[in-house]
């Protein structure tokens, strides 16, 4: 089928391929030319040959000098000339299913003012002066012209503001026991023997609720299905979350784990239960750092409450109890045990390019749900979970997220699955609020509903608040895949239909891959780190870790510079990761450390079975 | 990596199913022609209206493969 003007204006560089029999003679145009969208699939089943291929741009307006069938590829010695227009022969495909940064277009332009455009060439070296005006100075992504065009023309650069401030101490622990009464003595953190009573009681679906210390030399321990991995921390007098100071507990997190009274997992589908030290990817943002000791709480509720709403929630309210004790004890501890200091600032940047996070959670119930903003870091009390909120966008400052924000009750998936932890050190948000060539504006949070007219309900709000927000820019995340893919992708619609750059991040690779899409999607982010590209159950594994955060924000500085992304393969490619995270070394001159996947870790039973059939 | 083991993947047949349960986390479903059931979290289903018992549903699927020996 033929394809439109318009399309063919934004394949210029396709092969052009005769979408019908067409006689010697014929002036080419749009009208004789197949979609390019589908040659992916006629090559792979080797109905079509696209060796020495023009390309759209190439041939528009030539004219044929043969009598050639449909679906044949327009080659030289078919056409009385060649156009100019367009950069010569067929480029390699280099992106996979989550395309990335990498252009080699000869073009670029930035706020309207300056504008490079170079049909075809060789050696051309542009010298542009920096500093006409802030703005994005660097796009990363290695083009004829990377870099250079940062003019922001007459946007005015104003002074940086910073907006609010959040300070970190920190407080070591070395040593958890039991004893009398909850209460930190140095570094030794104490909990009260029989607070499991209590906590039992202040739920009517838990009915049992085991705490175990565990450290590093005795990780080899089975757990039930890891429901989350929260941080202990407090808010220090009347500081506000994401505010004023938090006092933090280093080495020591909470794990909360169960199932129900006859042993079903919470969690069912796809559950991270065995061996602790074989299921745990460790030090990623949202798990265990290795060495850290684990305040490990097993929780039982009713049987069937694991798949109703009411069912993790009460486990989690059951465990807070605990916790919440320890942050009073924590409020209590001596200044002097504070080890270390870290401060936080939101710095407004006026005049750069304005960018928001747009972070999609999970809202279909269950535990797929979250409570957002606690008084206490990761808390539950004054919180509201989003399906409750019928999980329109909430607007937080970035501080707020670092500072707990939301305390997650985790979805399935337990390889992509985003844990309170995560929040309280996501990389994507880190590493916006300290980079200087953008203005940070926000973190926007969206729940994810069962049913599609209310996920794109959700996704319309999406768009309209980055559009009263006036960003030029927004990156896109998500945790798992599923139906949550069919608002992930909305809300890229949503957001690209008003002109905003948009990069889209998730778990995709080969079980993942998006099963909806549009024209807007064109530069996502893959956050696998698996080897096979799947949902291996190991807890944390495909989460949002700081080199996906690097690679997304260079795509989008790239998007906003004006340079193309490429196209996707059609295929996942690990390869085109390790490409794009060489690319953006060698532009920044600082290595990106890649972080170690499943391999690294002893092999369960479990994966074994189910993974490694060999 | 696994899916390379399987030989009749690409083979994808029709099928039909009726819901038989709906919780806040999982819904099951009976396939039509008493074919089976499955059990699949929420989120592996595309929904425009609420879900209900007694809703009926398709989807694609092959047959399964025994890939170890």
């Amino acid at each position: 089928m033929s394809i439109s003007a318009e399309y063919a204006q934004e394949h210029l560089n396709d092969p052009a391929v005769l979408c019908c029999r067409r006689e010697a003679g014929t002036q080419l145009s749009h009208h004789d030319l197949e979609d390019p969208a589908i040659f992916d699939d006629l090559v792979s089943s080797g109905l079509l040959k696209l060796d020495g291929a023009l390309t759209i741009g190439q041939v528009m307006g030539s004219t044929l000098t043969k009598t050639l069938d449909s679906l044949n590829p327009i080659l030289k010695d078919c056409v009385d000339k060649v156009q100019e227009a367009a950069a010569s022969a067929v480029a390699p495909a280099a992106t996979p299913t989550a395309p990335a940064a990498a252009s080699s277009v000869t073009q670029s332009f930035s706020g309207g003012k300056l504008k490079i455009h170079i049909g075809e060439g060789k050696g051309i070296d542009l010298e542009i002066p920096m500093g006409l005006g802030g703005g994005v100075a660097s796009s990363g992504a290695a083009g004829a012209v990377a870099g250079g065009a940062s003019a922001e023309g007459s946007a005015a650069v104003g002074a940086e503001k910073v907006v609010r401030t959040l300070t970190r101490k920190h407080f070591n622990i070395t040593e958890v026991k039991r004893g009398k009464e909850t209460k930190i003595d140095g570094t030794t953190l104490y909990i009260r023997e029989g607070i499991e009573k209590e906590a039992v009681e202040s739920q009517e679906l838990v009915h049992d609720l085991k705490v175990d210390i565990i450290t590093k030399d005795n990780y080899h321990i089975y757990s039930e299905t890891i429901m989350d991995t929260q941080p202990i921390a407090t808010k220090e007098g009347d500081s506000e979350l994401g505010t004023g100071v938090t006092r933090v507990l280093d080495n020591v997190v909470m794990m909360l784990t169960g199932t129900t009274d006859e042993g079903v997992q919470i969690g069912e589908f796809g559950s991270s239960e065995g061996y602790l030290d074989e299921n745990v990817m460790w030090n990623r943002p949202s798990c265990p750092d290795h060495g850290d000791i684990i305040i490990r709480g097993t929780v039982k509720i009713e049987n069937l409450k694991n798949m109703e709403r009411p069912g993790p929630l009460a486990a989690h309210k059951a465990f807070d109890v605990i916790t919440q004790e320890i942050r009073l004890a924590l409020k209590e501890l001596d200044e002097k045990y504070c080890v270390s200091k870290e401060e936080f600032k939101q710095v407004r940047r006026p005049g750069k390019k304005k960018v928001a996070l747009v972070k999609e959670i999970m809202g279909q119930g269950a535990m797929h749900d979250n409570l957002i903003l606690p008084v206490e870091p990761v808390g539950i009390l004054g919180a509201h979970p989003n399906v409750d909120l019928c999980n329109v966008p909430v607007v937080c400052s970035p501080l707020e997220v670092l500072d707990g924000c939301i305390h997650a009750l985790t979805c399935i998936g337990p390889a992509s699955k985003e844990q309170s932890r995560h929040y309280w050190r996501e990389p994507m948000v880190l590493e916006m609020l300290f980079d200087e060539e953008i203005d940070f504006a926000g973190v926007i949070f969206v729940g994810s509903p069962q049913i599609n007219s209310e996920k794109f309900y959700v996704s319309k709000r999406v768009g309209m608040t980055c559009e009263a927000m006036d960003v030029e820019g927004a990156i896109v995340t998500t945790e798992g895949f599923g139906n949550n893919h069919v608002d992930f992708v909305s809300h890229i619609e949503q957001i690209g239909m008003r002109g905003i750059k948009v990069v889209g991040m998730s778990f995709c690779a080969k079980q993942g891959a998006l099963v909806v899409g549009n024209k807007y999607v064109t530069a996502m982010v893959d956050n696998n780190k698996s080897e096979a590209g799947i949902e291996n159950e190991i807890l944390g594994n495909n989460t949002l870790c700081p080199e996906d955060a690097v690679r997304a924000i260079m795509m989008l500085k790239a998007e906003m510079t004006g340079e193309p992304i490429k196209k996707p393969e059609k295929e996942w490619n690990p390869n085109v990761k390790s490409q794009n995270i060489e690319l953006i070394s060698s532009v920044t001159g600082k290595p990106v450390e890649l972080v170690k996947n499943e391999k690294s870790l002893p092999m369960s039973d479990k994966y074994k079975k189910k993974y490694a059939n060999a | 990596m696994q899916t390379h083991k399987a030989k009749y993947i690409d083979k994808v047949n029709y099928y039909e199913g009726i819901i038989t349960e709906v919780h806040d986390g999982s819904v099951a479903l009976d396939i039509k022609g008493r074919l089976g059931s499955i059990r699949i979290p929420k989120r592996m289903i595309i929904s425009d209206y609420e879900l209900k018992v007694g809703q009926e549903v398709a989807f694609n699927m092959s047959f399964i493969e025994q890939i170890s020996n």
